[in-house]
């Protein structure tokens, strides 16, 4: 990286560093920025740092937020005896973009993850319980993802909150609806056959 | 199932190659290092984009090229299917594979490293018996691959020393006895078929009658719930802690197998160790074809060295009854119903007809 002027090989230093991003990507970026208007990549700038400024964590359920409670905890429609648990504040994107789930949400921020030294006491969970304390909550949602991460978690959770008087369910794991039973990987297949429910 | 066609780029020592083999026996015959055993690793790469030989598949380009491609014709009774394939170098000094899939497409491939089949130690035996149940049943490798993943952070949790280690495993136990004990069940079910089929395929090589016995050998005995490796892992609790490593499941098995009794690992004659190693893959192609619904193509690499003539002819007729076969040998072999290929310098040559196979030579 000796022959880029300074600012253009620090520029490709930080976007290298983006998840998902390699070193050819970050000079196809860069170079890109460089033809681009100077008030776009102003735009840019703005954001990145509006996004770290302006969001924090919503302190009842760890969801991204710019105002505290989110809008997700402090909506009275919501049902307050559901709560569901999820990884990642995407993952909670995506369960709302069901337009199916009418609960409240807690995010973990994380999952147990030994590789990466990530325990129990670096997730959300003491405040988990701490909600779940005197709260008429009725039952726990795990919708941790399916790899063995997401499942330790979840297991994790279940065997925690047990003594609670609390309904803890997992959500199902098989097939994709709209797809062919002939295409499904073995493994996705014999979950959804495990999983399988009496049709009524 | 046999291929129709195969055609090679830039692929080991060959520049490009188009080669039509037979849909029987097919004799690759011609001196050291000019390219039998690549071009059965390229066929075997067609039918399933794995190496037999190398888990570093960015050893398959030739040296100066960045990508090998194979493409070829797979054809079974039900029709056939053209698949593609790519080996590309990657910058980090990988590689990575691409291309088509063919779900039904199987192979039974022999090599001298099998010998460690017999030999070697016990992890030989387990991915050993781990890809002979993933001809079986297609999703056992996947559940090996996430045995793999739960048991490298089930181990990182043992080596933590932290205070609350303990309840840390709990969640890690689960898994890795529901997905533990799935695969023992298979490798279980793989080792009994093995042992009927190799108690019909051993005595037919040897052309002597011998009791086979084929064994599962696991630190769990005779269990076959979860609730009992549990223990087991609840027994060894303070023992694994100190030691940082998970000590019963899969990981620890092993296979044993005997003849008349005696453990094929104490036999002296290194003959003897490969036509058990031989008639080990020969025992898979029935159960696969029964499991896959079509028969597997079979890959010998130098199957015949080191056997008498007599067992060389009883293997000939073993493998009569497969569909296609591919044989490499440094010498020419007296075979009837074979095509006969000379390969030499990266070309194949089909003997005393020059125009079947056209390969460019490969100038390094």
């Amino acid at each position: 990286m000796a022959y880029y002027p300074e600012p253009v090989a620090r520029l490709i230093d930080a976007l290298q560093r983006l998840p998902g991003i390699g070193p050819k990507t970050a000079q196809r970026l860069t170079f890109y920025m460089l033809k681009r208007p100077p008030d776009e990549v102003r735009e840019l700038g703005d954001a990145l740092l509006a996004v770290k400024e302006k969001i924090t964590y919503c302190r009842t359920c760890f969801n991204v937020t710019d105002e505290d409670p989110c809008r997700l905890c402090s909506d009275p429609r919501r049902d307050e005896h559901v709560i569901c648990v999820v990884e990642e504040p995407n993952d909670l994107l995506a369960m709302e973009r069901t337009g199916e789930y009418r609960g409240r949400y807690h995010v973990l921020l994380g999952a147990l993850s030994p590789l990466d030294g990530i325990g129990p006491d670096d997730l959300k969970i003491r405040e988990l319980l701490a909600r779940l304390e005197g709260r008429e909550t009725t039952e726990v949602i795990l919708a941790t993802n399916p790899n063995v991460e997401g499942e330790a978690t979840a297991l994790y959770l279940a065997k925690l909150l047990r003594p609670l008087a609390v309904r803890i369910t997992r959500i199902a794991r098989g097939l994709p609806v709209g797809g062919d039973l002939e295409y499904a990987d073995q493994v996705t297949l014999s979950k959804a056959l495990e999983g399988r429910r009496e049709i009524s | 199932m046999q291929i129709g066609w195969i055609q090679l780029v830039e692929f080991r020592n060959y520049r490009t190659l188009e080669f039509s083999p037979s849909s029987h026996l097919n004799l690759l015959t011609g001196p050291n290092a000019q390219g039998k055993t690549n071009l059965l690793e390229a066929l075997g790469f067609l039918l399933t984009g794995r190496s037999f030989r190398t888990s570093r598949l960015s050893e398959v380009p030739r040296w100066e090229a960045t990508s090998s491609s194979v493409a070829g014709e797979i054809c079974r009774a039900e029709g056939g299917r053209t698949v593609r394939r790519m080996i590309r170098k990657l910058d980090n000094g990988g590689a990575q594979a691409s291309g088509d899939t063919c779900e039904w497409a199987r192979v039974i491939a022999f090599g001298w490293q099998d010998l460690d089949i017999v030999t070697g130690a016990p992890g030989a035996r387990r991915n050993f018996i781990d890809g002979f149940a993933g001809r079986l049943y297609p999703g056992h490798l996947a559940t090996l691959l996430r045995y793999r993943q739960i048991l490298a952070r089930r181990n990182h949790v043992l080596q933590s020393r932290e205070l609350d280690a303990e309840a840390q495993l709990e969640p890690w136990d689960e898994q890795l006895v529901s997905v533990g004990m799935e695969l023992i069940g298979r490798r279980r079910k793989a080792a009994a078929m093995l042992q009927t089929e190799l108690g019909r395929v051993f005595p037919a090589l040897s052309g002597v009658r011998q009791k086979v016995e084929i064994r599962y050998r696991t630190a769990l005995a005779e269990a076959t719930e979860a609730a009992e490796m549990l223990a087991a892992l609840v027994r060894l609790r303070r023992v694994e802690l100190r030691r940082g490593v998970s000590l019963v499941g899969p990981h620890r098995d092993d296979l044993a197998i005997e003849l008349d009794g005696i453990d094929v690992r104490s036999f002296g004659s290194r003959g003897q160790q490969r036509l058990i190693a031989l008639a080990l893959r020969l025992a898979e192609v029935l159960p696969v074809t029964e499991a896959a619904g079509s028969t597997p193509v079979l890959l010998l690499d130098d199957a015949l060295s080191e056997l008498d003539a007599r067992v060389r002819q009883n293997v000939f007729r073993e493998i009569d009854g497969a569909e296609q076969v591919f044989l490499t040998s440094p010498e020419a072999l007296p075979a009837r119903r074979a095509a006969c290929w000379t390969v030499r310098a990266g070309a194949v040559l089909r003997e005393g007809d020059a125009d079947v196979a056209r390969g460019s030579v490969a100038q390094a």
